[in-house]
């Protein structure tokens, strides 16, 4: 990969070619967030949570944002969350209601039930749009912040007509190669759009998908041909109750076999070929976008990305999800460790939006647009 | 006078200047830098709330900004204004021990009131305030889903069928809230002998059922089970509670990767099944009740409980029958106990 390749992108601060190439250097991502600060944190706020029957989970999902941005390092300068906990409580309450109106009209009127698919397709890019302008305005990086626009006809003929053939299957690896592109190329980081210049997209999300389903059905025969007989002659003794306790409650002992047979299928079979697909996806897109004349670069790997989803599901499962926070930032840190920005110059040259359309627009729409719906 | 190193950054470019704050006891700021000199009133300056050890954030009128890391000073600086007391509170709270051990106890005493007591409670109250056509409706479209993924039409004769929903009828005329009822046959080979309580007073036996009953007060006493579950609304309650329990559980982990949310799962399952075993044993209580109003013997709900148990005799199913009732020897040991008393009448 040739970082310096130009992408037809035009930077303000890239006039002389040989400057350009002499000045290519790799800016690593980092993050300094510790899971006891992070856990602390977070239990407060599930606590507050819980106490205000859920009212305060705008709040908490800020505070934990703004935790997570603001330990992402780049070029010695965090990243910032901006996100107003009213604005996401706004949204939440318009989706719930939303939601209440959907399921009673739904058992009033029949007929919303039957088109119900056809009123989702109609209501997915709106959502999509509002989540994706939400978190980019509320992202900001050395007080510029991220943008995205888009008009309301392009959103909607990009998931309206590929969602219809995603929804056959078949069409799914194009249906998310599309909506990937649509989603990088409307970004913007100040008034720089960033780009995502692959050629071959559609046909290495083909491949990507096809690889991820050979895992699945590979290792589903070998697991359960070699693992399933074994489990079943261990456990079997457990089966039929032993003790007076057993007699009254043998559900009991139905729990380990049932937990070894969900750990086993969930951890040998659907997270290799799931971690696998995360990985390749993650590294081909990020590796591909770029912004100005800065290419990203992600170097996940499969075998570490099975490791930590692996050690994080059975970690969660025996904490009883305390060890949730702890599972989160070691995952940040995992994928920003791997994730590098391969610069032409430094990032001075990024100009903010903010002077002039943004700021008007931006208010006016801030009332509908700004809703977050990111749950 | 004192100062603190931050980073400037004008909101109009990416540049970063390396500058010094200092703060004026006149209630003003001066953030001094190369080439950079200005003056903020304190009043105007936008400072953010403290969120661990994270870079603080001062935002100044015309747009700029300051970032550093100098949490400490900038708590002081605050305090002395009388400011921020509500943000303050909030990284207190988030940082130090007790506190935090306060909201470990809180969450888990807190989410095991809510699941045990809170959570049925309300779906207790939304389900009876749920106004009838909802109802109506919800039992109608439960019976066309069973009907469309598990049931096909009874082979019962007319009669066995009139003589069964004459005697349910009577049966609801008895007893106070239930109103209307309507018995429904359906053949199934996959749910085999059983019965189901639907909505609006909608109660299924299956075929399989009918058949294995050998004396009439066995099918009295599942009848009597069922109009346990009508009663109490269980349906409703039981959608209303999983839903809630749902969210709980997605509210909680829902900021971590999808592949690890798979272990919610299982709890949301475990608590699921709980609920389904309370509204069994509620069910049970109120059958239990009328057999003894009526003088049937109880052995006759125990008889038919074991012979279904037997009819589904193989143990390598049982985690899914017996996670979501009670264990049914321990649902037989109680009619026979309540039995033996009243045996002598």
């Amino acid at each position: 990969m040739d970082p310096t390749i130009d992408q037809g992108k035009i930077s303000p601060a890239s006039t002389v070619v040989e400057e350009e190439a002499h000045s290519t250097k790799t800016i690593p991502f980092e993050f300094t967030g510790k899971a006891d600060e992070y856990f602390k944190i977070w239990i407060v706020n599930v606590a507050l949570t819980i106490v205000t029957l859920g009212i305060y989970s705008a709040w908490a999902k800020v505070r934990k944002k703004r935790y997570l941005y603001g330990n992402t390092w780049l070029q010695g300068t965090s990243f910032e969350y901006l996100g107003d906990p009213n604005k996401i409580l706004k949204g939440r309450l318009i989706i719930g209601g939303g939601l209440l109106i959907y399921f009673v009209a739904s058992f009033f009127l029949p007929f919303v039930d039957e088109y119900s698919w056809l009123l989702f397709l109609l209501i997915l890019p709106w959502l999509v749009v509002m989540a994706r302008t939400f978190t980019a305005r509320n992202s900001s990086y050395c007080n510029i912040r991220f943008d995205f626009r888009t008009t309301w006809g392009e959103a909607f003929k990009v998931f309206f007509g590929l969602a219809l053939i995603g929804a056959t299957g078949l069409g799914y690896p194009y249906f998310v190669c599309r909506r990937t592109e649509f989603v990088v190329s409307h970004s913007r980081y100040g008034t720089t759009p960033l780009a995502l210049p692959w050629q071959n997209g559609v046909r290495t999300f083909y491949a990507m998908y096809l690889a991820a389903g050979g895992i699945f059905v590979v290792l589903f025969f070998v697991i359960g041909m070699v693992l399933m007989p074994i489990l079943s002659q261990t456990f079997s003794p457990f089966m039929v109750p032993q003790t007076q306790d057993q007699q009254h409650a043998p559900w009991l002992a139905a729990i380990p076999v049932f937990l070894s047979f969900f750990l086993s299928m969930g951890l040998l079979v659907y997270l290799p070929a799931f971690a696998y697909l995360k990985t390749a996806i993650t590294n081909f897109i990020w590796s591909n976008i770029t912004i100005a004349n800065h290419r990203f670069y992600s170097s996940l790997e499969t075998s570490q990305m099975i490791w930590l989803y692996g050690s994080n599901a059975v970690a969660i499962l025996l904490s009883l999800g305390l060890l949730i926070p702890w599972a989160t930032i070691r995952t940040v840190r995992y994928r920003l460790d791997h994730l590098k920005l391969l610069g032409a110059g430094d990032l001075n040259e990024f100009v903010s939006s903010q002077q002039g359309e943004v700021a008007a627009a931006g208010e006016e729409a801030s009332e509908f647009f700004d809703v977050d719906v990111g749950i | 006078m004192r100062h603190i190193a931050a980073t400037f950054y004008d909101g109009k470019t990416a540049h970063k200047k390396d500058v010094r704050l200092y703060f004026e006891g006149t209630g003003h700021m001066r953030v001094v830098g190369l080439g950079t000199d200005l003056v903020y009133p304190l009043s105007a300056v936008r400072i953010t709330s403290r969120v661990g050890n994270t870079p603080r954030s001062l935002y100044f009128p015309d747009g700029g900004k300051c970032e550093t890391l100098e949490n400490d000073t900038i708590d002081a600086i605050l305090q002395r204004q009388g400011k921020g007391q509500w943000q303050s509170m909030l990284h207190t709270l988030e940082s130090r021990l007790g506190y935090v051990f306060l909201a470990l106890v809180l969450t888990v005493v807190g989410g095991w009131g809510l699941v045990k007591y809170g959570i049925p409670a309300l779906a207790t109250r939304v389900a009876y305030a749920v106004p009838a056509s909802v109802d109506v409706a919800l039992g109608r479209e439960g019976l066309e889903i069973l009907d469309q993924v598990l049931f096909s039409p009874s082979a019962l004769d007319d009669q066995r069928q009139t003589h069964l929903r004459l005697q349910l009828a009577d049966m609801a005329g008895e007893i106070d809230e239930v109103q209307s009822l309507r018995l429904e046959f359906r053949k199934s080979e996959r749910v085999g002998p059983n019965a189901f309580a639907l909505p609006s007073g909608i109660i299924v036996l299956t075929d399989k059922l009918v058949l294995l009953a050998e004396h009439p007060n066995e099918l009295t006493s599942v009848l009597a089970h069922e109009i346990g579950h009508i009663r109490h609304r269980h349906a409703l309650r039981s959608l209303l509670q999983n839903s809630a329990v749902v969210l709980l559980i997605a509210s909680v982990t829902g900021d971590v990767t999808s592949i690890t949310a798979l272990s919610a799962a299982l709890p949301t399952m475990l608590l699921e099944a709980q609920y389904s075993r309370a509204f069994e044993t509620e069910a049970d209580q109120f059958a239990l009740q009328y057999l003894q109003e009526h003088n049937i013997p109880l052995t006759h709900f125990a008889d038919m409980l074991t012979r279904m148990e037997n009819y589904k005799g193989t143990p390598g199913q049982v985690p899914d029958y017996l996670a979501t009732h009670p264990a049914t020897s321990q649902r037989v040991k109680m009619f026979q106990d309540k039995n033996s008393p009243d045996s002598g009448k």
